[in-house]
């Protein structure tokens, strides 16, 4: 990443994560389903963390939660200093703006939008100008090794490629957190070293915190901070 | 650029990004809702277009021969003293008068008739303009040779085209009995009273009109213009001051009625081209609701990414507006296609039914362009906005998904009912509220309701139905009919909601079906039993002439004469007005008007109307008259004739169906002697029952009349009569028959782009059940059992609400619109036949969908995506 595309890490505050008592019960007609329950979690600026857990474990729930794409059933959340526990909709839609990055194990790419489109998006949502956009997402895909690409259709890309864009599209409003799903499930190994390669270069180099939720090792070498799961509860 | 701004700009360029190049993408798709949008905005267009054509066409007419006068001295049911304009300028506050005559004339030896004015060209140079084209051509061209030479007349310039008329040319002209020739001495600059009729109109001085018509000192009406100065109650004082039977009336009054008419006119066809929109609108529902469904995944994206909820409501709402504008811009080249056949129908139509009008083109409306464009546009946004709702419902936690399974959510379908279901319940009362007079709003609102409420019930309805057919289905037709029918059962809203795109066509087919048989079955009944004579004779023109002027005293001598041969039922016919009711009064014999024919009464005691009104004790009025008066039996009808004053009791009302406004009858001798008029309007000849060679009679009589006065006279023969009656409903119902094919055509492309859709959002299943050893053909019939369902509960449905909906029709909105009913009759065979030939078009619609399922491989489940 050059020095152009993301200027210094911003504040601490806006690269920590306070929970307590964090929780989310599902309602599925009359049966309630745990998410998560009373998770307590404390990650101070510029960590990398893996959430790692069986499948159903509460790994995807979590990172919903941090990702304010979800609201918690009760319990206390603070994420890049902001106050989650009773969000309203604008204040989450703002939030998903300027605080963190998402990363998905499914790429979900918009198919009719090319890749530099796509990289732009998250900004042009936040109401930035289009040039100034344009020219920061192909500085960042440039970075991604995808400068011959930009005009490319997610259908038109391999598996790395689409998941290089969705890191692009994470990075565009320059979030103090990024967030990934499983973001190698989909991918080759090769494919996969080079994802999390990425993600690491982003905690050391660049100061962010990166919180990935994964069943693969490969994250291991990078990890300054393991979190596992089991049954929606912190495991140890 | 403020952030808002950019905020905007941003957000159209998102729409460019997501919304436009997502329809690109689904070009045949899009196309297929954008045709439907545009045959049914095309319709409700040129509809429109057509009928305020022929309004303004009208109002203008009526407006250019009204010039600027303020007042009309007229006399109910005669004509007035011209001399009367000599005392009227004596008044202080009279500024101008001037007395017009007017009628239909027509060269002697051509058919096509034109309206002939005259006027005093000195006195009324105050009240209208007219002037001529080119003052400098010749020193003939001076209009006051209009009054130094008689039988000189000025013509328009459709005149002068349609004929090929020059200044100079003599021409004989026929008017009632007289024929005289006429010298066209100028044409008329397009401007004021030349633009009536669209410039097919003469004008001459109303001297030489008295002496060819041979009215002498009379004129129709006379023209006041009042001084700027005139007190309100100078209008009272003037009333006042003239003769016994003589008015003052507003000029517009003559108009205002004829106008009341085409609006009702112009309301039931806009109502029935809305519903080519209507079916439309269902169109462009399925396809944004589909959009909105195989984009979760996306949607969720978009808000994961941090686009807000209004954002992705405004994308959808805004993808209905471009179908709306694009449809909208579509249907332009079609309208001007169309509305060029339906002027001369709608035209026709009212000159026939209501007022006489002559349409000189289409005028461009820029009210009417707002109107369809506003309409469409709206249409196509309404329909887009469910499916926007549930878009900015859709979680950005469904982002995490590895796949996202369609919603289904039975909760909603419930809703839906609920909704549905108190609409359906609001129809009748809605359609029992008051409306205005000859708009039938509450009919129209109350049909609204129920397509609006089926519609909503549809989802529901379909559900229960492929519970309930499953087993029977999986006996009829193996597994593929089990299937359908558990796909049709589960499937969305969006199944459902194209459904009712076919329930809404075969419902208006249904009930169009129902009320043009009805009416034309009634209509029959009603000629054969009203207009039962052998011939009619009458004055040439009479019809547009309105019956003004009686048969001349010769002809009724002659008949008077072989009254041994033949039966006459003779009659006087004037047309009054009743507090803005234009209505026909007809003076005729009871007795000898019910050898041959029949009243059939709609309320009144028959045995006791036929001896009062024979002794003059009561009329009987039409059910047009009663419902556009809202007298009933029992009421007075009271009325200025000349100087009298008529007042007597309603005893009868019967059906009617020819008459512009409704009919009264009351009893000629007693006509006669009250009022003094011995005249003639028309008479009814029939042979009598025991002639031996009614043929050789017939045409005796018609020899004679001929050779006695035939240049007078129009004879029409019974049967030819009742024939062109007939043929004329059947020219009025044509433009019916065009808008029902194109909601019919619309509802065909919903159901093939339904199909096509439900195919494209199951290609991973449909290819499963390849994969898992289904055949094609197998699955060929699973998509034709789909659409033979779909069909089904459609036609069901459409049956029950047109069913419905011609009820509506016939006994609230023809009733408030045009005040008659009609005998309530179901053309079975129509309706029979016509079904299977919609179930069969149905199937056929299914074809594309089937060539879609089997063009993918069962190797594209690999590949995954959204369809
Ligand atoms: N939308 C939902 N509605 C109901 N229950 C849910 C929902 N999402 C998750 N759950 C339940 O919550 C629990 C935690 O699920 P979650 O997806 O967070 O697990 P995970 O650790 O991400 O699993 P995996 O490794 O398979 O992705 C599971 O029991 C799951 O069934
Ligand atoms: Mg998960």
């Amino acid at each position: 990443m050059q020095t152009t595309t993301t200027s210094a890490a911003p504040p601490d505050s806006e690269r920590s994560i306070q929970a307590r008592d964090l929780t989310r019960i599902y309602r599925v007609g009359s049966v309630s389903v745990t998410g998560i329950e009373g998770v307590n979690l404390s990650v101070p600026a510029g960590q990398m963390v893996v959430l790692k857990g069986e499948s159903g474990s509460g790994k995807s729930t979590l990172l919903s939660l941090l990702a304010g794409l979800d609201r918690l059933t009760h319990g206390a959340l603070t994420v890049a200093g902001r106050d989650l526990s009773a969000p309203s909709d604008t204040e989450l839609t703002t939030f998903r703006r300027h605080a963190v990055g998402m990363v998905f194990q499914a790429f979900n790419l918009l198919p009719t939008l090319t890749v530099l489109e796509n990289a732009c998006l998250p900004a042009l949502l936040a109401g930035a100008n289009p040039d100034t956009a344009h020219t920061k997402a192909s500085d960042l895909l440039s970075w991604l090794g995808l400068n011959d690409r930009l005009d490319h259709r997610p259908s038109q890309l391999s598996g790395g490629e689409m998941q290089r864009t969705a890191i692009a599209r994470a990075l565009i409003n320059d979030p103090g957190i990024i967030l990934a799903d499983e973001p190698t499930g989909n991918l080759d190994s090769h494919n996969a070293r080079k994802v999390i390669a990425l993600l690491a270069d982003l905690n050391r180099e660049f100061d962010r915190t990166v919180v990935v939720a994964t069943h693969s090792d490969l994250v291991d070498p990078f990890a300054t901070m393991v979190l596992a799961l089991q049954d929606g509860r912190v495991a140890s | 650029m403020t952030q808002s701004m950019q905020t905007i700009l941003n957000g159209l360029r998102l729409f460019r990004w997501f919304t436009l190049r997502h329809l690109r993408r689904r070009l045949l798709r899009t196309l297929a809702v954008l045709v439907g949008i545009a045959l049914g905005a095309a319709v409700f267009t040129s509809v429109r277009l057509a009928v305020q054509a022929t309004l303004t066409a009208y109002s203008n007419s009526m407006a250019h021969i009204t010039g600027t006068s303020d007042l009309s001295v007229v006399r109910p049911g005669g004509r007035v003293p011209d001399g009367l304009v000599v005392d009227l300028l004596r008044h202080p506050a009279v500024q101008s008068a001037s007395p017009l005559l007017s009628a239909y004339v027509r060269p002697a030896h051509q058919e096509t008739p034109f309206l002939l004015l005259g006027l005093d060209p000195v006195l009324d140079r105050n009240l209208r303009r007219w002037r001529l084209r080119d003052p400098q051509a010749g020193p003939s061209a001076d209009w006051s040779a209009l009054m130094t030479h008689p039988y000189t007349m000025v013509i328009g310039d459709g005149l002068a085209e349609h004929f090929g008329w020059q200044p100079g040319q003599a021409t004989p002209l026929i008017h009632g009995q007289r024929t005289a020739e006429f010298r066209v001495i100028d044409i008329l600059a397009a401007d004021g009273v030349a633009l009536v009729e669209g410039g097919r109109i003469a004008v001459c001085d109303i001297a030489t009109f008295q002496e060819f018509t041979g009215l002498h000192g009379q004129a129709d009406w006379i023209d006041l213009r009042l001084n700027g100065t005139a007190s309100p109650e100078s209008a009272t004082e003037i009333a006042a001051r003239l003769p016994p039977g003589i008015q003052l009336r507003s000029p517009t009054a003559r108009s205002e009625s004829g106008r009341g008419m085409i609006r009702a006119y112009q309301l039931s066809l806009t109502f029935l081209s809305f519903i080519s929109l209507f079916v439309g609108m269902f169109l462009v529902y399925s396809l944004v609701a589909l959009n909105a469904a195989a984009r979760r995944r996306e949607l969720a994206v978009m808000r994961a990414s941090g686009a807000s909820g209004n954002l992705l409501f405004a994308l959808f709402v805004g993808e209905g507006a471009v179908i709306g504008l694009v449809g909208w811009l579509l249907a332009l080249p079609i309208s001007g296609l169309l509305v060029k056949h339906l002027l001369a129908a709608v035209s026709g139509t009212v000159s026939m039914l209501f007022v006489q009008v002559q349409v000189d083109g289409l005028t461009l409306d820029t009210w009417e362009v707002l109107l369809s464009f506003g309409v469409t546009v709206a249409v196509a946004m309404l329909a887009a906005v469910q499916p926007a709702r549930e878009a900015m419902a859709v979680s950005p936690r469904e982002a995490m998904a590895i796949s996202t399974a369609a919603s289904f959510r039975p909760a909603l379908f419930r809703r839906l009912a609920i909704g549905g279901g108190f609409l359906l319940v609001l129809v009748y009362p809605v359609s029992q509220l008051p409306s205005p007079p000859s708009l039938s709003l509450s009919g129209y609102l109350a049909a609204l309701l129920l397509f609006v409420g089926v519609a909503l019930l549809a989802p529901l309805l379909l559900r229960h139905f492929g519970r309930l057919l499953k087993r029977r289905l999986q006996r009829l037709g193996g597994q593929p009919a089990a299937l359908a029918a558990d796909y049709l059962r589960s499937s969305g809203v969006q199944t459902a909601i194209s459904i009712g795109a076919l329930i809404t066509a075969v419902a208006l087919f249904t009930a169009l079906v129902i009320m043009v048989h009805s009416f034309r079955t009634t209509t029959i009944l009603w000629v054969e039993q009203s207009i039962a004579g052998d011939l009619y004779v009458r004055p040439k023109l009479a019809e547009l002439n309105r019956f003004r002027d009686p048969l001349p005293p010769q002809v009724v001598a002659k008949l008077i004469s072989v009254t041994d041969l033949v039966d006459l039922v003779p009659m006087r016919r004037l047309e009054l007005d009743l507090k803005g009711h234009t209505h026909l009064f007809e003076a005729m014999d009871y007795a000898d008007y019910t050898v041959r024919n029949r009243f059939i009464w709609l309320d009144g005691d028959p045995s006791r109307i036929a001896k009062a009104f024979q002794r003059g004790q009561g009329v009987v009025v039409s059910e047009v008259f009663a419902n556009r008066t809202g007298l009933g039996v029992g009421d007075p009808y009271r009325i200025q004739i000349g100087d009298q004053q008529l007042d007597e009791p309603i005893l009868g009302i019967f059906r009617d169906y020819r008459t512009r406004g409704g009919a009264v009858y009351y009893a000629l001798t007693r006509y006669q002697e009250r009022f003094d008029d011995v005249s003639w309007s028309g008479v009814q000849i029939n042979v009598a029952a025991d002639a031996e060679n009614p043929a050789a009679v017939m045409d005796r009589i018609r020899t004679d009349l001929i050779t006695c006065c035939g240049a007078a006279l129009e004879m029409i023969d019974g049967r030819n009569l009742r024939r062109a009656i007939v043929q004329i409903f059947d020219e009025t119902f044509a433009i019916t028959t065009v808008l029902l094919l194109i909601a019919l055509m619309v509802a065909a492309i919903g159901i093939a782009t339904t199909l096509a859709v439900l195919v494209l959002q199951r290609r991973r299943q449909l290819n499963t059940l390849l994969a898992m050893g289904g055949s094609a053909r197998q699955l060929r019939s699973m998509i034709f059992w789909e659409a033979g369902l779909i069909a089904l509960v459609g036609q069901m449905a459409g049956l029950a609400s047109g069913g419905v909906l011609s009820l509506l029709l016939i006994f609230v909105v023809n009733r408030q619109s045009f005040g008659w009913t009609f005998l309530y009759r179901v053309d079975w065979t129509t309706l029979l036949l016509a079904m299977p030939l919609i179930f069969a078009a149905a199937l056929l619609a299914a074809l594309p969908a089937v060539k879609l399922a089997l063009d993918s491989a069962p190797a594209a489940l690999l590949r995954g995506g959204t369809p």
